[in-house]
């Protein structure tokens, strides 16, 4: 049965990435873009940067948790796989100069969207099959239900960099626009994640507000930027300072782990046990995204 | 032989993170406490043995448990629990009202002392403390709470205190500095004792062997 559904979701997802190849392929003979290939390119590559971190970022966490958890369902195994597979292409996306859309990326892209979504609905199901159901206990000890959608955020922000290789762009859609959107909403779910787990903490630590008010903040900006171009520019500084934010949200978990009995000495007890290490530098890969996304905004105008 | 958890020693784990110097420090006193009583007289010391084999029998393929050494370092210290039952006196005149009965009882019935009598004469002589049905007078402590509340409390709490009792029921030992993190029932943390079922014994042993 747990064969059966992971063939399904391969095959689906191979259906699902040959289908946008196809689209692209159709689409892609001479349509003017108005901006130019260049740029495009080197925003894909930004894009692909991110999507590689965020990528890696959910390959330790979902690694963590899921040994943490015992990989007690088979299929926990999943993420690992997959998000090794979308830190692959992401990385290989960020140090290709060609300019070309690749079938194997997209693919690994729209891999790592399916598994969010799917993880999504298993972990939803684990939050509702312990006593008590959607209740805030639940939330907040069960299975975390916003983690898998960092995988399919990777794989989004790794698919959109193969459309702004593609030909969607020079269809004459305006990416830029879109690629804000998207981002400023992984910005509000990552926040709520923050939001949800902070508040579990008792935000006992002052600076644990800060992902809390900081990325939403940057995506108000971001998506503000998309219809006033005045915006851009504290957007800009927005996102700057949020890539910093990720960083040191990683550092300061790093300390929390350290604050933990036995501290480092202890860490096979206190990384799984302490604050999430991988989860905070997922600020970093969306602020890094937000910055591609503006300069081309810039581009399009 | 430890045959629901076979090959687990908690004590293989002294020197992994599970433990600190805090840990050894507490473990290697209970490990050491000395065998010759400090509190009680010799005399009530061998009797408190004789009634410790019968209340905790100890099988002898296992480290020993010595657990009327224990008790007596308990009222040597006159390390006391915060609380007791408001019929019984004090811990340290309790066992000796409770020791000087048993013998008087045993003196009593059998012309002997406890330690002199057969297996089946001490269980009689201990049930009859259990049910209070004795004729001498304790001083007014009333023996069957003092067997509940005081005898089989120090025996029981401390026979579970030591080590060998902890391999034996497959439990960890201290939970500090480590801790667990696996929290949901029946998930094993990787430093926990693995128990066996259904003929896994030699995988088991060898799981046991390396838990840190």
């Amino acid at each position: 049965m747990r064969g059966q559904s992971t063939a399904g979701l391969a095959l689906t997802s191979f259906a699902t990435a040959a289908a946008a190849a196809a689209i692209e392929a159709a689409l892609r003979p001479d349509s003017p873009s108005p901006v130019s290939t260049p740029v495009r390119t080197a925003a894909a590559s930004r894009l692909n940067g991110a999507s590689a971190l965020l990528a890696g970022a959910a390959l330790a966490d979902s690694a963590i948790e899921h040994y943490r958890g015992a990989f007690h369902n088979k299929n926990m195994i999943l993420p690992l796989a997959v998000s090794a597979q979308a830190l692959g292409a992401s990385l290989y996306g960020t140090a290709d100069r060609a300019g070309l859309p690749s079938l194997v990326r997209h693919f690994a892209q729209v891999l790592a969207v399916l598994t969010g979504v799917v993880g999504t609905g298993f972990h939803f199901y684990n939050v509702m099959k312990r006593p008590g159901g959607w209740s805030w206990l639940n939330l907040f000890y069960a299975a975390p239900v916003g983690a898998p959608l960092a995988l399919s955020l990777a794989g989004v922000l790794g698919g959109m960099a193969e459309w702004l290789r593609g030909s969607l762009v020079r269809f004459g859609f305006l990416p830029g626009r879109l690629i804000a959107r998207l981002i400023s909403l992984g910005l509000l779910g990552a926040s709520s994640e923050a939001a949800l787990m902070h508040f579990r903490g008792a935000y006992h630590n002052p600076a644990m507000v800060i992902p809390v008010t900081a990325p939403p903040v940057a995506a108000a900006l971001l998506t503000g930027a998309t219809v006033c171009p005045a915006l851009a520019r504290p957007a800009s500084l927005a996102l700057k300072a949020l890539t910093g934010v990720g960083l040191l949200g990683a550092a300061f978990h790093a300390y929390g782990i350290q604050r933990n009995m036995g501290g480092w000495r202890n860490w096979s007890q206190n990384v799984l046990n302490g604050p999430p290490l991988p989860a905070p530098p997922a600020f970093t890969a969306l602020a890094i995204a937000g910055l591609a996304a503006l300069k081309l905004l810039e581009r399009e105008r | 032989m430890n045959r629901r958890f076979p090959g687990y020693d908690v004590l293989v784990k002294r020197h992994t993170p599970s433990w600190n110097e805090q840990t050894r420090q507490v473990i290697d006193a209970r490990l050491a406490v000395p065998r010759e009583p400090r509190f009680l007289t010799l005399e009530e010391f061998r009797t408190l043995e004789a009634i410790c084999d019968r209340i905790m029998p100890q099988l002898p393929d296992r480290p020993h448990v010595p657990l009327a050494a224990m008790i007596d370092a308990k009222l040597f210290e006159d390390k006391r629990d915060g609380y007791r039952d408001h019929r019984l006196p004090p811990q340290r005149q309790a066992w000796r009202l409770g020791l000087a009965g048993i013998a008087a009882e045993a003196q009593r019935r059998h012309n002997a002392a406890f330690t002199e009598l057969d297996e089946a004469e001490r269980d009689r002589l201990l049930s009859a403390v259990q049910e209070g049905k004795l004729r001498g007078d304790w001083d007014g402590m009333p023996p069957q709470v003092f067997f509940a509340k005081r005898l089989l409390f120090d025996i029981v709490t401390q026979y579970y205190a030591h080590p060998t009792a902890w391999s034996e029921i497959g439990f960890g030992g201290p939970a500090s500095p480590r801790g667990y993190v696996r929290m949901g029932s029946d998930r094993r943390d990787p430093w926990e004792a693995v128990e066996a079922g259904n003929g896994d014994e030699a995988k088991v042993r060898r799981a046991n062997a390396h838990l840190g």
